[in-house]
């Protein structure tokens, strides 16, 4: 065939695909605020991580008090200072890294678990199976997440697994309508089609086809909703319907300083630190990765 | 020759808020034998799609199928759903217009026709990455190793379809519809894809269910041609005869719409009208409000498909002239 010769000028142009993906990832890395917002996220992370090893002291990080240094303000023996039961906030808060961060995945691994395969069915099948999981994610939209956790606080009384488990029933309507989108969008797709043609499963074609397409969207809707699930942990917290004390809660903790956040005020001011440059550094990173995750952008 | 697919009185009917909307498909009957090409032209909204899709039961759900479609003895319209995948791809397989949207974005090339040769012929991912590479060699596709590491978006439209023929053929079915398979393509590569798609038909010997409103492409690649109007067949035979002496007078407008037989600069002969759509039954035959030998005797009912030898022509008056 005497067209090759011509083609085989354009292959050698177009990268393969590990070049293509290597490109985004070089993107990633070059785009300054993904890499800030990626060192914030590692740090924390290590810090979840190794949290005991870190604390200066990881007794009173998990609550026990220490009453002959109560409220000191920061000094170079407590960076952060102490609470009102003594207790260096240093400590503290890296030991506030695990709930916080445990809390933000779990809420959004939860929703993600429960919102997409329903909206995955709800897109794809259409119909009435479509009418009756929208009418049911249309309800749980309509309750307002801090009033839906209060109901559950005050039925199964306070704690962080109460808060985690609102949240998540108040979340996964999101990441249903997500997927519905992508579902309903890629139904008719000529290679949804193309597909069925081939013999392919119903199952399979939105396992492998839907939500394959649906995944870049997913990941970066869960990656701001990291940050801002802990924003809401933090505020549940703060009232008094998700962690309890003596948990080192960055929410409770803000809400200890509270009263005394004129005087003592770094006991509110640096665990309320954390939950803003952890939020930030969730919400930075989900927007330079819608940018840079789509398969046909630049590459 | 043996027969290989037998079209027998389909119709296809759509229905919304159930009630039929629309009538694509009127009483359709056709064979193909193994190892032939059989072109289905016509204008628009004329049922040839609708007709090739239902043959792998690839319609809406919201189409009605009547008549019966027979592939190797299999009535494929009641074969149960799982039979009737392992048929789709295998034994049957198709070619789409636009070559662009037929591939998911995600995947590489190569993975998209390994999962078919996965699918239905049981390979590990190694066997069938050799496989596709073979195929992808087979329909000139360059460095296939390369080119199955690319995503679609990274291929032109030529490649791509060279592609989806390489799929539609990697199990090597023993009949491959194609549904304007050029339309998307530039005049040249529509040239290329269709010489390609004659030598693989020479080779491999499937036969091809070739979906076009081109006569002139009909005309060059198929056996034999069949002209649908409104939902049914007006006019069958083989292709060089067809073309060169048609016999329905709608036939012979279609040929004279082709822009070789006008002279340069002579406005182009346009066949005059609307087909019939949706509902509208007109009383006698569908295309005599457009027939310029349209008589009385036109408006009596549906004229039959009368045949003599091998071509069949459904007109009252195609030989009153």
């Amino acid at each position: 065939m005497t067209a090759v010769a011509d083609w085989t000028s354009a292959v050698a142009v177009a990268p393969a695909a590990p070049a293509r993906r290597r490109r985004a990832w070089r993107r990633l890395r070059r785009d300054p605020i993904a890499l800030f917002a990626a060192t914030i996220l590692a740090l924390f992370l290590l810090t979840a991580a190794f949290a005991p090893l870190i604390a200066p002291s990881a007794d009173q990080g998990r609550g026990t008090a220490h009453v002959a240094s109560r409220d000191l303000g920061p000094s170079a023996a407590h960076l952060f200072g102490t609470d009102h039961l003594g207790r260096d906030l240093v400590s503290r808060v890296v030991m506030g890294t695990r709930p916080a961060l445990g809390s933000a995945v779990a809420v959004v691994l939860l929703a993600v678990l429960i919102g997409v395969p329903l909206g995955l069915a709800a897109g794809y099948v259409g119909g009435r199976i479509d009418e009756a999981l929208s009418r049911l994610t249309d309800l749980f939209l309509s309750f307002p997440p801090l009033l839906l956790a209060m109901v559950i606080a005050a039925l199964l009384g306070p704690s962080l697994t109460h808060a985690v488990f609102a949240l998540a029933i108040s979340w996964w309507p999101w990441y249903a309508r997500l997927a519905r989108s992508v579902a309903q969008s890629l139904r008719h797709a000529p290679f949804v089609d193309a597909a069925r043609v081939f013999g392919v499963r119903t199952p399979t074609i939105i396992a492998r086809h839907v939500l394959r397409n649906a995944l870049t969207p997913i990941l970066v809707q869960a990656t701001v909703d990291a940050g801002t699930v802990i924003l809401a942990v933090g505020s549940l917290s703060f009232l008094g319907l998700g962690s309890q004390p003596p948990l080192p809660d960055w929410g409770l903790m803000v809400s200890d300083g509270r009263t005394t956040v004129l005087t003592d005020w770094w006991i509110a001011t640096f665990p309320g630190l954390a939950i803003f440059v952890v939020a930030l550094g969730f919400n930075l990173l989900g927007d330079a990765l819608r940018d840079v995750l789509d398969p046909r952008s630049g590459g | 020759m043996s027969v290989l697919l037998e079209i027998d009185d389909l119709a296809v009917d759509f229905v919304r808020d159930g009630r039929v909307a629309t009538r694509a498909v009127r009483g359709v009957s056709l064979e193909l034998s193994a190892g032939e090409a059989l072109g289905i032209v016509g204008e628009t909204g004329c049922g040839k799609t609708v007709t090739g899709l239902s043959i792998l039961r690839m319609l809406p759900p919201t189409a009605r199928t009547r008549g019966r479609i027979a592939f190797n003895g299999l009535e494929l319209l009641e074969l149960p759903e799982r039979a009737l995948r392992d048929l789709r791809g295998r034994r049957i397989s198709m070619v789409f217009q636009a070559p662009g949207t037929s591939f998911n974005p995600v995947f590489p090339l190569g993975r998209q026709l390994q999962h078919v040769a996965e699918r239905h012929l049981g390979l590990n991912r190694r066997e069938s990455a050799r496989l596709v590479a073979e195929r992808l060699r087979e329909v000139g596709l360059p460095d296939p190793e390369r080119t199955m590491r690319l995503y679609p978006h990274e291929l032109s439209g030529g490649m791509l379809q060279r592609a989806m023929i390489a799929m539609a053929l990697l199990c090597r079915p023993s009949l491959l519809i194609a549904d304007e398979p050029t339309t998307a393509l530039d005049v040249t590569l529509a040239e290329q894809i269709l010489r390609l798609l004659r030598s693989l038909q020479r080779e491999l010997g499937f036969a091809v269910f070739f979906i076009s409103h081109d006569l002139d492409l009909v005309g060059d690649f198929c056996d034999r041609v069949a002209v649908l109007y409104a939902g049914r067949v007006i006019e069958s035979g083989p292709a060089a005869e067809l073309l060169e002496n048609a016999r329905h007078p709608y036939t012979k407008a279609l040929i004279a719409a082709l822009p070789r037989h006008g002279r340069p600069g002579a406005a182009l002969e346009t066949v005059s009208g609307n087909v019939p759509a949706g509902l509208e039954e007109p009383p006698g035959c569908a295309f005599a409000p457009r027939c310029p030998i349209a008589a009385a005797e036109c408006l009596t009912g549906p004229p039959p498909l009368t045949l003599t030898g091998d071509r069949a022509v459904a007109c009252y008056r195609w030989d009153a002239a």
